[in-house]
């Protein structure tokens, strides 16, 4: 077995008798993965603990609160999993209080094949595996180097591909706006593809990203038109980072800055004009 | 398909006709893309420049119905420019000079008159695909739903023989089929001439295969009958009861309304499906099938391979799966062979009779996930890709084939090509897909797209709604102008009741495979206000 996996299938043997369950990966009897709470009460599914190709996992720790809110859990996380779910707690999906992190440090491999700045975690206080540095984001450097117009040419090469099945917005673990723009026709069109330039989706998108998007890449992960979306996720954090010094998952109490609540007498008329 | 995907990630050269793929197949579209990532090169050759084609590195853009001449220029110029494959003519095929002489006459400069492709970009596809140490062909319905359709297919035979891009992987004559099943339903004899795995109902020992097995005396020996001759036959009084299961001819048929006067004409309809659909509305008797998360089985899918599906739900509002439902009405009508409890027993007989399928049983299914027919024996590990060192019939046949055109062409009474086929939001007849709500805001209806050039001469601006009319009936839809289409050429899909498309189309059929001409028929059109 995998030391990783040994290490923590021991970790998740010793939190399992104090919690509810613990969320993981499991792998089924076809080879497939897919997330599982493993409970006390079935000692023998740990047999099927997985963690490789990684799952969304942020939004089932949600739907699984949302069914039994009180329960005390564990979760398995790597670092963005981990991001994910303290900026879903930031904007009250989750509850943190009763569940225990566990993380899951990502390999070098696979901190490569997600292009990954941070393949730890940060706030978990049982760790299994080495923490190592972020590695380099070649697609996201190689778009840089092209010039405005090479850009724009990247950009329209690649989203006439776009089948609009929303696969990005519904793997998204920070998308669960009851109401959602991309489905409002003031801003999206309907029933026509390739959709028309400008390409409105994907530029509302990435705004709604501004300040939430956590580098998980499950976005580009199931696009089926393999549209390499992340990159622009990742510049406009590079430019959140700068302008207003915030970071998804670092800290778990400060507010994320579209969230500034402004108190009474804040406000100030300026006599600007409307 | 002749190949499969595995072995087609290999291909150097995609050769897209006739086919939507990324709105209609956008799995297979989503793997050729990744392909394309990796330096393969896709060439779409269609009469609409649709999504796929906007994503290929070469579009060339035919008249509708003029398939026939594109591919006799582009075998032309393979032979003048000396790019055919000698050694795979010489040691694998027939008939080659008949096709030689045959495209002979087929200079680009003629094909282009044909078909409107310029000649420049013929010869330059041509090159293309033929140089390549791998190319595939990939068609669908845009190509075979013509009076012409079984020869479209012998070309895209005719062209991937010529290259010796067959029987290898990466190359092949891959079409695209439309239902997860419909290759299973062929597969298991679901044709008016075959038995499960293509085996001839004319053919003694076939028959006395399958009677042996089922234990019956004497199973016909007359070919029977393919859907439109059904219609006819309702209507003539030849059939008199009619079992449709899982299909909507109500909207799908050509001619509809003729078809639903031959569907009145029964004695007695029967319609099996999950929803109310048109044609259940004519029905004597409707079943109520389950859907397909209500059922276990196995589907064969385009590539032939066969994958399990498994019930995730019990069946609701006492609808029961097609298995049992056939299985209920034969016991009732007193035949045998008919006590299946599971669909694992019936694939326990096809392995019994069913030679491409001997090998394919759930056990191995649960095992290895998948597996690709022909499968004959336990042992075998599947074919992912067809003809390796021979074709079924030996040689590989060619058919040298003249142009010839749709049978019915625009006039000065209906001036207009009206080509039909569908959207990325619907699925044929709307039977699920209208039911779904956030499918129905993105197409709530049928729009027509017309060219501009057309829109502005009948004087179309805005949301105007237009009247269209054939020789069979006449509909309204909306429209939308677009250069998606050429002047003089009309699309519209087929998914809507309110505005059927066919009501249009013309039920003249392909002589061998009676597949109706829904892609060519001639129509007026007018402002509707």
């Amino acid at each position: 077995m995998d030391q990783r996996l040994e290490a923590l299938l021991q970790t998740i043997q010793k939190v399992l008798p104090d919690v509810d369950g613990i969320i993981g990966l499991k792998v089924n009897a076809a080879g497939h993965i897919a997330p599982h709470l493993f409970r006390k009460e079935a000692p023998a599914e740990l047999d099927g603990l997985a963690i490789w190709p990684k799952y969304p996992t942020p939004d089932t720790l949600r739907l699984i609160q949302k069914a039994h809110p009180g329960a005390k859990l564990g979760m398995v996380v790597r670092g963005c999993e981990e991001r994910g779910v303290v900026e879903m707690f930031k904007h009250a999906q989750v509850d943190l209080s009763n569940i225990s992190l566990i993380g899951l440090q990502c390999t070098r491999e696979e901190a490569e094949f997600c292009r990954c700045a941070k393949p730890y975690t940060a706030h978990a206080k049982l760790t299994v595996g080495e923490p190592i540095e972020g590695v380099p984001d070649p697609v996201t450097e190689g778009f840089l180097a092209k010039t405005r117009e090479e850009r724009l040419e990247y950009w329209k090469e690649q989203l006439v591909r776009c089948i609009k099945c929303y696969g990005c917005r519904n793997v998204c673990p920070q998308c669960f706006c009851n109401v959602c723009a991309l489905e409002d026709e003031k801003w999206v069109g309907t029933g026509w593809l390739p959709m028309p330039l400008p390409p409105m989706y994907h530029l509302v998108r990435s705004m709604h990203m501004t300040a939430k998007c956590v580098a998980c890449r499950e976005c580009e992960e199931v696009c089926p038109a393999d549209i390499p979306m992340a990159i622009q996720y990742r510049l406009i954090a590079g430019d959140v980072k700068e302008m207003f010094g915030y970071e998804t998952g670092v800290s778990m109490d400060e507010k994320p800055p579209q969230l500034l609540v402004l108190a009474e007498g804040e406000f100030e008329r300026t006599g600007l004009p409307h | 398909m002749t190949n499969s995907f595995p072995d087609l990630e290999e291909a150097q050269v995609i050769l897209i006709t006739g086919s939507n793929t990324t709105e209609q197949h956008p799995i297979i579209a989503t793997r050729l893309i990744k392909l394309q990532d990796k330096g393969a090169k896709i060439i779409v050759i269609d009469p609409r420049y649709t999504q796929i084609a906007q994503i290929a590195d070469i579009y060339l853009r035919q008249k509708p119905g003029t398939d026939l001449a594109w591919f006799n220029g582009l075998m032309h110029v393979i032979l003048r420019d000396n790019l055919a494959n000698q050694d795979f003519i010489k040691e694998r095929t027939e008939g080659f000079e008949e096709l030689k002489a045959k495209v002979a006459d087929y200079t680009p400069e003629r094909v282009e008159e044909i078909t409107g492709i310029p000649a420049e970009k013929l010869v330059e596809v041509a090159h293309l695909y033929a140089k390549a140490e791998r190319s595939a062909i990939f068609y669908c319905m845009g190509i075979t739903q013509h009076t012409t359709g079984v020869q479209h297919v012998w070309q895209c035979a005719n062209l991937a023989m010529l290259t010796g891009h067959i029987g290898r992987p990466g190359t092949g004559v891959n079409p695209l089929r439309g239902q997860n099943n419909v290759q299973g339903a062929c597969d298991m004899g679901g044709l008016p001439n075959v038995f499960p795995a293509y085996q001839p109902v004319t053919k003694d020992d076939a028959r006395e295969k399958f009677q042996q097995a089922w234990g019956v005396e004497k199973l016909p020996a007359e070919v029977g009958m393919t859907i439109m001759e059904m219609m006819h036959g309702l209507e003539n009084g030849k059939v008199k009861a009619m079992w449709v299961m899982g299909e909507n001819p109500s909207l799908s048929d050509p001619d509809i309304n003729h078809v639903n006067k031959a569907l009145q004409a029964a004695e007695f309809l029967i319609v099996q499906d999950v929803f109310l659909s048109e044609t259940a509305q004519l029905a004597h008797v409707v079943l109520p099938a389950a859907s397909y998360a209500e059922k276990d089985g196995t589907f064969s899918n385009t590539e032939r391979r066969v994958q399990r599906v498994r019930k995730a739900i019990e069946p609701l509002y006492g609808s029961k799966s097609d298995m049992e439902i056939i299985c209920l009405v034969a016991r009732k009508m007193g035949a045998r062979g008919f006590d299946f409890e599971t669909p694992q027993q019936v694939m326990a007989e096809i392995n019994q009779l069913t030679p491409s399928y001997g090998g394919i049983t759930y056990e191995r299914l649960e095992e290895l996930g998948a597996l690709i027919w022909p499968c004959p024996n336990g042992e075998h590990p599947g074919t992912p890709f067809l003809h390796k060192d021979k074709f079924a019939r030996g040689l590989g046949l060619f058919h040298a084939i003249d142009h010839q055109p749709p049978a019915e062409e625009p006039d000065e009474e209906y001036p207009f090509i009206l080509t039909t086929g569908r959207i990325m939001f619907h699925y044929h007849t709307g039977t699920m897909t209208r039911r779904i709500e956030k499918l129905d805001r993105e197409v709530p209806t049928c729009v027509i797209e017309i060219n501009p050039a057309d829109a502005s001469r009948i004087g179309l601006n805005g949301k105007n709604k237009v009247r269209l009319q054939s020789r069979r009936g006449e509909l309204i839809a909306e429209a939308k102008t677009t250069e998606r289409v050429d002047p003089g050429v009309v699309f519209m899909p087929f998914h809507f009741v309110e505005a059927a498309a066919n009501i249009l189309t013309n039920p003249a059929l392909d002589p061998v495979a009676k597949i109706p001409e829904y892609k060519v028929c001639a129509v007026r059109v007018e402002l509707a206000e």
